[in-house]
């Protein structure tokens, strides 16, 4: 069996040769191989590829490769140094698909045949090639379903999980424009086979490693009309679509989901939830929530209500309980412990008894936050995204930018006027810029996390923390506390350092007035004043800033439950 | 050098608060620099290096000043052709190292990444669209790049073709090396000289091409005689010198300025007391801000760095007589191009050369095509007993490369290269005393 990468393989050769030929997938769970072989900052798809095909039980007998990428080229170097006696080939690709490019592919694809004849004594046929090519049919690029949301996907190779997550959540895949969703265009020239065939693979749907890639905006503004939204997918440490993803931004109408992945299994909850909120976006009358199959509970003939919502966050556990008026009649804010399931159950316990009401009279629950999908008692369950921003309406209407900074990643949240989500981005990846972040600081610095605020406040040295990684920065602040620098200009430093990061994502979702900052984090006036320095622009921070999700949870429950 | 700095701090907090506004500020204080750097030049700085910073200062000042003078390029980019037609080269490379002598890489990179551009693309080049996209610097008629050596080129020029409408050329260097591809890419170059033409109406002259190669293939001959003395004088250095060399060796070769600099380095430096200390061969950027870097190679009598790939990534002798095959050839055999085989070859003829005493490997940020091979060179090195230190950073963004993490580690190799000494003494002791 060969495995293969890249679209622009000529991958029909070698199955009219009866090779079985098989578009390398990785499914991995870490990069060991390639961290000792390669590099850690090389594309995570790269990465992965060469730890499937390294993995024990692994059965090809060969690996075709394109001049693709640069990450390509050194996974080619790799394999070609590993495996000496597998056919390890590396194709010449042009970016030209012209004439010129067309005919120096042809070459190299028959110079590839002649290597592969000579690896394995089998013949290449050329009629039964032309057969081949004479039987296929192109596949149906567009499939737009009414009565559910049709989600277009651009960028970078997108692995099954993205269409599988859409759709459990009752969306369908309408295009795929990824080098790996595409059906192959096969051209059939009866008088020159083989360079109808180069011909056909170079005018595929350019990639951007191509040329004439600046063709595809007309194509991708055809296929947008169609679809509710778009995820755009790019793969961790490969670059190139970036580019794409920040043009398009200036033009493109329809809503468009940035979504990076890193071909590990370990990231899927983390692309669930932004799918999840995406989609919530999409359709903010949320009759597309997941139920859970529970039956709902519903007081029998009176008017009083309640309602919970539930917060699981990395640091602590929120629940609201709502009333039928929307308004709060007690909330709890306990500390997540190992477990997100005990602390559920502990919040749910302290928030019943300060309303004195038993779980039996709630209506419905709903989950929001990292471990929503952990608490058993919730009915339904909703992302953080989409309950930040229901919860900042409620709380002060006039909120269009949301900044929240939780324990283990931040967000930055743009609403439109009926307090729907209508752009968001996360940081869930690095620890830099988020509330862990400040208690490891705090360590550092031996002060109590609250204080680290108001010691801030008190700084009178300006101090740059310019690490932009949280462990540069910690040894940063290690050297700095080396040069007796004060604590609180450290502090102050360390503030800065975080608000720069949060400016940073709040300017990719536009910086519309008001703002409102939430999570923990929100409760540090150190952070605060940076960020409101760096937006021109004051913060607006409920009493309670860490129940905004959990509020925004029990209003959809209050919604849902009235039906 | 307090007016200086003061001046820096200025630019960089007007280029935030007008961004549109702050070139002149820019451009001013790049002549300011280039007078400096020709009446007041560095001292400690070997003559030579002082005459190639003031050179490539002029570059810069010089064309930036005059828009109509220069075309956006890559370091690949065949600065011989628009020398033909009078046109400066200004590299993404070369002017987000200039912008960030003004501290404002940090700006430009948020800015670039707030728009969308990836944070793990290399340094250079979100600098370089930050730089342009946010309006602080003006742009030029034309740009031309090459696929090599990463693919950042590509979809940087596009970008900017697309967002400020700067037209360019892209020249699609293949992999293999054979006539095919000889010939592929001569074809594109021919083209692209028909273009030069049209865009700035003026004819082509081949035999100014000609003339521009045969100083090439001098300037080449006199840059690795200077390596040979290099290793064996001391020539107190800078990290930026050897950056300011490469610029000269991929912007301004095959003009006769540039000869003539190169030619003063190779007589300069016969000039020069033996170098007795530790000889390192450089293989891919320097992050000329580091400090603990600076330390052990700026005018450093222990350490000095002898070569670097980048300034010799090409060795090829071109042939006049077609120069556009040549020229194709150069790049195409370019040490960067290909399989890292093909690169760790080079690197490995140039070390039998020279003789270092360890070789460098910095891995610079979001440079894919240069670290995802630095573990298969280390190996080679190793076949050849010569250590190698893996070094990663970055070579423009001061907050991606934590100095101490960088301290440590040079700091572990040069006492193991140290140690390797010691030993080779004691055994080369022990085999005289046998044989006495």
């Amino acid at each position: 069996m060969l495995g293969y990468i890249c679209k622009y393989a000529p991958v029909e050769i070698f199955e009219s040769m009866g090779e079985t030929v098989k578009r390398i997938e990785p499914q991995v769970t870490n990069f060991t191989q390639a961290d000792m072989r390669m590099h850690p900052n090389i594309c995570s798809f790269a990465k992965g590829a060469l730890e499937e095909v390294m993995q024990p039980g692994s059965d090809y007998d060969g690996i075709i490769l394109t001049t693709c990428c640069d990450s390509i080229r050194r996974l080619y170097d790799v394999l070609k140094a590993e495996f000496p006696d597998k056919f390890i080939y590396m194709l010449d690709t042009p970016r030209i698909t012209k004439e010129a490019g067309i005919a120096l592919y042809e070459r190299r694809i028959r110079e590839m045949i002649r290597a592969y004849e000579k690896h394995t004594g089998k013949t290449f046929d050329e009629e039964a090639f032309a057969e081949l090519l004479r039987e296929r049919d192109e596949k149906e690029q567009l499939a737009v379903s009414s009565g559910r949301l049709n989600i277009g996907i651009l960028g970078a190779r997108a692995n099954e999980e993205i269409r599988r997550i859409l759709e459990s959540q009752g969306a369908g895949v309408a295009f795929d424009l990824t080098c790996t969703g595409l059906g192959r265009k096969l051209l059939y020239e009866p008088e020159a086979v083989m360079t109808g065939y180069v011909r056909g693979l170079l005018s595929q749907f350019p990639c951007m490693r191509m040329e004439q890639a600046s063709g595809r905006d007309e194509l991708i503004r055809r296929y947008a009309d169609s679809v509710d939204g778009i995820i755009y997918h790019t793969v961790q440490f490969c670059d190139n679509y970036a580019y794409e993803y920040a043009w398009l931004k200036n033009w493109m109408k329809k809503p468009m989901l940035l979504l990076e992945t890193d071909y590990t299994k370990q990231s899927e909850g983390q692309i669930l939830t932004r799918i999840q909120a995406f989609l919530e976006s999409l359709d903010p009358k949320q009759d597309k929530l997941i139920k859970q199959e529970k039956t709902k509970r519903q007081t029998k003939g009176t008017e009083k209500m309640y309602v919970m919502g539930i917060d699981s966050g990395s640091t602590s556990t929120n629940a609201v309980i709502m009333n039928e008026k929307k308004e709060i009649v007690a909330f709890s804010v306990v500390r997540t412990g190992a477990k997100a399931g005990e602390s559920a159950a502990k919040a749910l316990e302290e928030v019943l008894s300060k309303a004195g009401i038993k779980k039996e009279d709630l209506a419905l629950i709903v989950s929001t936050g990292y471990g929503r999908v952990s608490i058993s008692f919730a009915d339904e369950n909703v992302t953080e995204i989409s309950c930040h921003g229901k919860g900042a309406h409620y709380f002060n209407p006039n909120i269009r930018t949301i900044l929240d900074i939780g324990g283990q990643d931040s967000k930055a949240i743009h609403l439109n006027e009926e307090g729907e989500v209508k752009d968001f981005v996360m940081n869930d990846k690095c620890a830099a810029g988020t509330g862990r972040f400040l208690e490891m600081i705090a360590r550092t610095l031996e002060i109590d996390i609250a204080e680290l605020g108001a010691i801030a406040l008190t700084s009178t040295e300006k101090i740059e923390i310019t690490s932009m990684c949280s462990v540069f920065a910690e040894s940063e602040v290690i050297s700095l506390i080396a040069n007796n620098k004060e604590k609180a200009d450290i502090a102050d430093g360390v503030c800065h350092a975080i608000a720069g990061k949060a400016y940073s994502l709040l300017r990719r979702v536009g910086l519309e007035p008001d703002f409102m900052m939430t999570g923990g984090v929100a409760k540090n006036p150190g952070v605060v004043r940076a960020v409101e320095e760096k937006i021109g622009a004051k913060l607006y921070i409920c009493p309670e800033p860490e129940i905004v999700g959990a509020t925004g949870a029990a209003i959809y429950a209050l919604e849902k439950a009235r039906g | 050098m307090w007016i200086v700095d003061k001046y820096i701090d200025y630019v960089k907090e007007q280029t935030q608060k007008n961004p549109e506004q702050s070139f002149d500020k820019i451009l001013l204080g790049f002549k300011a620099n280039k007078l400096r750097t020709k009446v007041l030049p560095k001292g400690g700085l070997a003559r030579g290096y002082q005459k190639l910073e003031a050179m490539m200062m002029s570059l810069v000042a010089d064309s930036l000043g005059k828009p109509d003078s220069y075309v956006w390029g890559n370091i690949f980019a065949p600065c011989e052709l628009m020398q033909c037609f009078g046109l400066s080269t200004l590299s993404v490379e070369c002017l987000a190292c200039y912008l960030s002598g003004y501290h404002l890489e940090d700006y430009f990179i948020d800015y670039a990444q707030s728009t969308g551009i990836a944070p793990t693309l290399c340094s250079y080049h979100k600098t370089f669209v930050g730089a342009i996209d946010s309006g602080v610097v003006p742009v030029p008629r034309y740009a031309v790049t090459t696929s090599l050596s990463c693919d950042g080129n590509l979809n940087t020029f596009r970008y900017l073709e697309k967002k400020k409408g700067v037209p360019f050329t892209f020249l699609d260097v293949p992999y293999e090396d054979d006539d095919a591809s000889v010939a592929y890419l001569a074809d594109q170059l021919r083209d692209f000289t028909g273009e030069l033409e049209r865009r700035f109406g003026k004819k082509f002259d081949v035999e100014k091409l000609r003339r521009s190669l045969e100083i090439e293939n001098e300037t080449r001959k006199l840059l690795i005689e200077f390596f040979h003395l290099q290793s064996e004088r001391y020539y107190p250095g800078e990290l930026i010198s050897h950056l300011y060399l490469m610029m000269g060796m991929h912007l301004m070769i095959g003009t006769p300025e540039f000869l003539e600099l190169v030619r003063f380095l190779v007589e300069d430096i016969k000039k020069c007391p033996p170098f007795e200390g530790k000889k390192i061969l450089w293989v891919h950027l320097l992050p000329f801000y580091q400090e603990s870097l600076q330390h052990y190679f700026n005018e450093n009598d222990k350490y000095q760095i002898i070569a670097s790939d980048i300034i010799l990534d090409s060795v090829e002798m071109l042939d006049e007589r077609e120069p556009f095959t040549a020229l194709a050839k150069k790049i195409i055999r370019n040490m960067y191009n290909g399989s890292y085989a093909h690169k760790a070859e080079i690197v490995s003829a140039l070390a039998e050369s020279l003789h270092p005493d360890a070789v460098i490997q910095f891995c610079h940020w979001g440079c894919k095509q240069s670290a995802g091979g630095s573990l298969i060179l280390k190996e080679e090195m190793q076949k050849k007993d010569i250590p190698m230190l893996i070094l990663d950073g970055d070579g423009i963004d001061k907050r991606n490369s934590h100095d101490g993490q960088i301290k440590t580690r040079l700091e572990a190799f040069l006492e193991m290269l140290d140690t390797l000494e010691k030993d080779e003494e004691r055994s080369q002791q022990g085999r005289e005393e046998k044989v006495c």
